[in-house]
């Protein structure tokens, strides 16, 4: 214990030497200031007491405890946390590795009495430290906005604290792997980057071939439901289009089943990155609270996925419901097996290394 | 001893007791051929060779840095690697790199940490052990702000501060000014007058010479050869006669007297010529009838000296192919 002491408290010295840490935390403040700076009212959205107007927005569709807890989920949690803060966190600890494995310094702490399995590990437990930090003054920050603001002092906000070091720890793990084969704090920096674009990449396109086969779905029960109307019944001519219709969807249907399957299974035994961020959506935000998007703000998602006679608020709801119908197991769980899997790799690269 | 033979020693109270230790980097650089280490407790042991002799391999192997392909023995009485031997032994590599951003007071304190020390305890060591490497008035300043000699300081400094009974120590005067260098050695003797064992791994000859009762000598990942300097230089020792003039003839006949013309400056530009004549062996005896000759043929004795080979002629002699003439290659055997 007295070790693993040790080492986080010198892990904290070295990213208090940092200047990109404090700038970092200061940089969060600015935006937690920022968003201290929004407001909500009758009429719309308000920055620093100037309104614009907005019918979605506004204290009549939408309560201010609402509106700033959406306000820390996408725009703080997934836009801040979840993409600027992230990439700095990275530049700030990629280093750590490569320096704890670096000539004359990996010398010294292999020479004391603790295994290397147990010495990577905590240092690297050290690098999630720097997000934990950044996430905490966040939330914390933002826990206070809130409950000033929006007159809610809502505890959960620092759930974002553990989901966000947990999505952090994905891209960490691939970032020590690299810095234990490599050396190099670049290698790790650039190579975690593509890894992670690569993972976002693949949880876009399994979300908009997820997006796209629920429409097709949704467009064959439309037609059909259409067709079997005998209330108001098709004309001749609208029924063979209607019928032309159909069989396009059917047509299409197993390309999006099989595709999506795919996607799906590949996604499975990678980390969720998007999926773990929207978790904090999925508990902080009750849906149900939030206003009903008007038709045209779907119109475009829509128009992408073909579908023609389903309403976007029910292809919106219908692909939430999907995105939700993912456990926490699977989402979290898979995720941290794949870490697992990176880190037991790197701890045994390292462990079995001569220095 | 006629021959630079490894030496097993008898003894047995060793703080290094290695036998047999082989490494292997790859498949073709063979580190370590069979390297067999013993050093006594409570003594300063000198180990050296070229570069990439296997020195600090072998050094490595005992720190546990360095997986060893094979290994028998024991290190203060326990298996290489021990964390309870380890948590005894204080260590100072060769090229190390402390975090610049802690002070030499963090340096020591972690260090004691990663040891298992207590807190109140590394705190107490820290303070006196910087005081005593000199490093007292800077303990509070960062180590960005230090030399390399006070980086060398601080590092001894850490490394006792788990009160180690083994010390291990990788040219701990690398960079370090003459002056510097006596402190540390005499910190050297210091430390094995508090009963601690040193063992040194060092290129400078004659900071080896000055302070180490013991010595090992590696060339190509082998032992070449271990023991007192006394033991390795006792092939070499002979008494040298210094005599006004040439050599007498009947010393052209007596195969044990080696003769070297030399010179003896008496006023400027004015040169004496003398002869050096070396006779091998140690016994005094021996010499005895030819200076009764020499004095008899009324030749003027100008010196009369025992003279041993050097640390430095040793090394020179371990390094030489004795079949070529010619110096080893660096680096290990392939």
């Amino acid at each position: 214990m007295m070790q693993t002491i040790a080492i986080f408290v010198a892990a904290y010295r070295e990213l208090s030497a940092r200047r990109l840490f404090w700038l970092a935390l200061a940089i969060t403040l600015v935006v937690v200031a920022l968003f201290a700076c929004l407001g909500i009212n009758e009429t719309g959205v308000s920055f620093l007491g100037r309104t614009f107007e907005n019918p979605v927005f506004n204290t009549v569709t939408t309560s201010p405890e609402t509106f700033y807890k959406q306000l820390f989920v996408t725009l703080g949690v997934e836009w801040w946390l979840g993409l600027i803060s992230t990439l700095l966190a990275l530049v700030t600890t990629c280093g750590i590795v490569p320096d704890l494995v670096a000539p004359g310094s990996i010398d010294l702490l292999l020479a004391k009495p603790i295994s290397r399995a147990r010495l990577f590990l905590t240092k690297y437990a050290t690098g999630l430290l720097f997000a934990a930090l950044q996430v905490f003054v966040f939330s914390a920050a933002s826990f206070v906005v809130i409950g000033i603001r929006g007159g809610a002092w809502e505890l959960s906000l620092f759930t974002a604290v553990p989901i966000v070091t947990i999505f952090y720890s994905f891209l960490f793990s691939i970032c020590a792997l690299v810095g234990v084969i490599t050396r190099s704090s670049v290698a790790s920096l650039i190579l975690t980057l593509l890894a992670w674009a690569v993972i976002f990449t693949l949880n876009f396109s399994e979300s908009m071939v997820s997006g796209g086969r629920i429409a097709n779905d949704l467009e064959g029960k439309a037609i059909e439901a259409a067709l079997a109307n005998t209330e108001n019944p098709p004309d001749e001519e609208a029924s063979e289009e209607l019928l032309s219709d159909l069989e396009r969807v059917k047509e299409h249907a197993p390309n999006w089943k099989s595709v999506h399957q795919w996607l799906y299974a590949t996604k499975t035994c990678l980390p969720k990155t998007t999926d773990t961020l929207g978790l904090l959506d999925r508990w902080l935000i009750d849906s149900s609270a939030m206003p009903e998007r008007a038709e045209e703000s779907t119109r475009g998602l829509r128009r992408s996925f073909g579908s023609r006679r389903v309403k976007g608020s029910s292809l919106d709801k219908a692909i939430r419901d999907e995105q939700d119908s993912h456990s926490v197991w699977w989402v979290l769980g898979t995720s941290l097996l794949f870490e697992a899997c990176v880190l037991a790799l790197a701890t045994l690269i390292f462990s079995r290394r001569d220095y | 001893m006629t021959s630079l033979e490894p030496l097993i020693c008898a003894a047995d109270d060793f703080a290094v007791d290695l036998t047999d230790v082989r490494k292997t980097y790859g498949r073709k650089i063979c580190a370590l051929q069979g390297v067999n280490l013993q050093v006594r407790s409570g003594e300063i042991f000198g180990l050296l060779g070229p570069n990439g002799a296997g020195k600090s391999t072998l050094v490595k192997i005992m720190m546990t840095i360095v997986r060893a392909d094979r290994a028998h023995g024991k290190v203060l009485n326990r298996s290489v690697g021990d964390p309870v031997a380890l948590a005894r032994i204080g260590y100072l590599p060769e090229h190390h790199r402390f975090p610049t951003y802690l002070t030499g007071r963090q340096v020591v304190e972690f260090s004691g940490a990663m040891s298992n020390v207590n807190r109140p305890t590394r705190k107490k060591r820290a303070s006196e052990l910087l005081d005593r490497v000199g490093m007292g008035g800077w303990k509070d300043r960062p180590l960005s702000s230090y030399s390399k000699g006070m980086r060398q300081r601080t590092g001894l400094a850490a490394a006792l501060v788990n009160d180690p009974q083994l010390v291990v120590l990788d040219e701990p005067t690398d960079g370090v000014d003459p002056v510097g260098r006596r402190e540390i050695r005499d910190l050297l003797v210091g430390f094995r007058d508090e009963g601690r064992t040193v063992l040194l791994n060092s290129h400078l000859l004659s900071e080896i010479e000055t302070v180490c009762s013991r010595v090992a000598i590696m060339v190509q990942g082998r032992m070449v050869a271990q023991g007192t300097i006394d033991e390795l230089t006792a092939s070499s020792r002979r008494y040298e006669i210094v005599v006004e003039g040439p050599a007498p003839a009947w010393c052209h006949e007596c195969a044990t007297i080696q003769m070297i013309p030399a010179g003896q400056l008496l006023a400027a530009g004015v040169m004496q010529e003398s002869t050096r004549l070396i006779f091998l062996g140690i016994d005094a005896q021996r010499a005895q009838p030819i200076l009764d000759r020499l004095r008899s043929e009324l030749r003027t004795v100008v010196a009369v000296q025992t003279v041993r080979e050097s640390l430095e002629d040793l090394f020179m002699r371990a390094v030489t192919d004795p079949t070529t003439g010619l110096i080893f290659r660096p680096g290990a055997a392939t």
